[in-house]
């Protein structure tokens, strides 16, 4: 609600920014076509998950039938479905929290501005932009209980064999450990754009006081990355919580339930087994969440925004 | 002096190691399709390769499974909905960044948190219209959701752009007489190029890259885009000939590579325009 309204102008310079023809139809003009096309592909299905859920689908005779809470009953009641939260929870956590202590790691590392850094960077962006399924693909290959070359290395260097997505207490660190991989560089880029953009004034200011690295990391260079790294984390946060993708080219929610999402519960009780009520319970359970995070990352722009109008 | 140089080489190893980690993935699917399918199963890979073997690879996939058709069906797929999401989105962008009126913060902050939204939200709902209007296993059936998907997106990027150009470039062409939806069009649109081309990028990115809500509206392989070719091929149950599915791995990246090697630096703008403006 707030976020924006820095985006509209502020509300003291009304007079100087409200344009002399300006009218309504203009602003119907331009705005009404996206807005109406959103109308109709993403609030009108938002509203009809809602009522879904309050339904049973009849699949034999393409009916829908009221059937109150009992979805939402069914759903609380659930082990498979406490399964699959804790499962998505432990993902995002521990995925994030992984990514934002390495990618500032990392942030820190290249604004040392060593040679031939830049085709690393390069390299670096390339995973995020990958189709999903082909992310599934290269490391089930590389984790391949038979022939993958994580296995070989694992035994050659004393580990022993690692059930990497057979193993049902260790499929769902093998998620964090590939959600790492391809997300990682997000957060880098995110904090070092950041590091970048500060003035180098503070750092030497700072090492002529005589602290040590460690002082100035702790005390000057942490605090400045913070909202940099604030809105990193919220951002994966969010579509952490969100995964499918990784799932569905990886484990398929195996074994059992062990790496099964929200996000997968929900496709697979609704495109597999056409329960759609029930996916639309399961849907709507996560629209709520997310509209807490999406809440909450609204927050940092805005403040963000903020800080630096002039 | 000499703790320095001590220092300096490690960091180069250490650069070294994180490209590595980056690329070695890459590199290893790029391997495992070069190799016949009994020689997938050497550890590690040998050193030992088979041109014939390669083109047997590469020509499976490109000839026998209609990978043209794939590139092709992705292709039109995602230029015909990048284009019409900016369409929407660039006017609609201008329109939060510099007029004032009713409900604009709602408006603003509600198409924000569409970008957030799990698909899985909508992908039933969009599956079923889809399906009543008949346009199942058809292009536009595809472009019709994913242009919804991407319009947040373009709309927050824009905004951004907006933001950014002085409002008295506006208000000087106003006063020479165009109007609003004309200052856009004649005066705007230029300066707003690189903002364009950072919103397309992204819309790109993600319509290249999505199959939750394909998987399901298409079901013939000649409306079929990448990956969703590629998840029906390489199915987590399905029995998997390798260094097939390592060759249709490395056709799918290629475009990405090339892609990414165009516009990287307004992927880099993008991720950025939240975090440090």
């Amino acid at each position: 609600m707030t976020a924006v309204t820095a985006h509209t102008g502020r509300p003291g310079k009304k007079a100087r920014l409200a344009p002399p023809t300006q009218g309504r139809g203009e602003a119907w003009l331009l705005l009404g076509p996206a807005a109406l096309y959103l109308i109709a592909f993403s609030i009108y299905p938002l509203i009809m998950s809602l009522i879904r859920s309050f339904q049973d689908y009849n699949q034999t005779k393409d009916t829908w039938r009221w059937i109150g809470l009992r979805n939402y009953q069914d759903l609380f009641t659930s082990a498979e479905f406490w399964t699959v939260v804790k499962n998505t929870l432990i993902l995002m956590t521990a995925g994030v929290a992984i990514q934002v202590v390495l990618g500032t790691a990392l942030a820190l590392f290249f604004n040392q501005n060593l040679r031939g850094s830049a085709i690393v960077r390069g390299i670096l962006i390339l995973p995020m932009l990958l189709t999903p399924i082909v992310v599934g693909l290269m490391w089930r290959a590389l984790l391949n209980p038979q022939w993958g070359l994580l296995n070989w290395l694992a035994v050659k260097m004393g580990l022993g064999y690692v059930g990497w997505l057979s193993d049902a207490h260790v499929a769902l660190w093998t998620l964090v450990l590939v959600d790492s991989w391809q997300w990682t560089p997000f957060v880098f880029v995110v904090v070092y754009a950041r590091l970048q953009a500060l003035p180098q004034e503070v750092f030497e200011a700072g090492s002529v006081d005589g602290a040590t690295w460690f002082q100035r990391l702790r005390y000057l260079t942490l605090p400045l990355l913070m909202p940099a790294i604030v809105f990193a984390a919220i951002f994966r946060g969010i579509d952490a919580f969100r995964t499918f993708d990784l799932v569905f080219g990886l484990t398929n929610g195996g074994p059992v339930q062990a790496t099964s999402t929200l996000s997968f519960e929900g496709f697979q009780n609704g495109f597999e087994f056409q329960r759609y009520g029930y996916a639309s319970a399961v849907s709507y359970v996560m629209v709520f969440a997310a509209a807490i995070g999406i809440t909450l990352l609204l927050r940092v722009v805005r403040v963000r925004r903020m800080d630096v109008a002039p | 002096m000499n703790g320095r140089i001590v220092g300096r080489v490690i960091s180069y190893i250490v650069l070294v190691l994180i490209g590595l980690a980056g690329i070695a993935p890459f590199l290893y699917l790029l391997v495992l399709s070069f190799k016949s399918r009994l020689d997938v199963l050497t550890v590690p890979p040998d050193r030992h390769f088979d041109w014939s073997t390669i083109q047997e690879n590469y020509r499976t996939v490109i000839h026998d499974d209609h990978y043209v058709t794939f590139v092709v069906n992705s292709l039109v797929v995602t230029g015909v909905a990048t284009l019409i999401a900016l369409g929407l989105g660039v006017p609609a962008a201008y329109a939060f960044s510099r007029l004032r009126f009713r409900g604009a913060d709602t408006w603003a902050s509600t198409i924000l948190s569409f970008r957030f939204m799990p698909p899985i939200a909508v992908a039933i709902p969009i599956y079923l219209m889809i399906r009543s209007l008949g346009l199942v296993d058809s292009r536009i059936g595809l472009i019709l959701p994913y242009v919804a998907f991407s319009l947040p997106l373009v709309i927050w990027i824009m905004i951004g752009f907006f933001d950014e150009i002085p409002r008295e470039i506006d208000e000087s062409a106003m006063v020479d007489g165009l109007t609003r939806p004309l200052v856009l069009l004649r005066v705007l649109l230029p300066l707003a190029r690189p903002g364009m081309l950072v919103a397309a990028t992204f819309g790109v990115i993600f319509v290249w890259n999505e199959f939750l809500v394909g998987l399901y509206i298409v079901n013939s392989a000649d409306k079929e885009t990448i990956p969703i070719a590629a998840s029906s091929l390489l199915t987590v149950e399905s029995p998997i000939d390798w260094n097939i599915a390592a060759t249709v791995g490395v056709l799918t990246v290629i475009p990405i590579l090339i892609f990414s090697m165009v516009v990287q630096r307004y992927i880099v703008r993008g991720i950025t325009a939240g975090a440090v403006r």
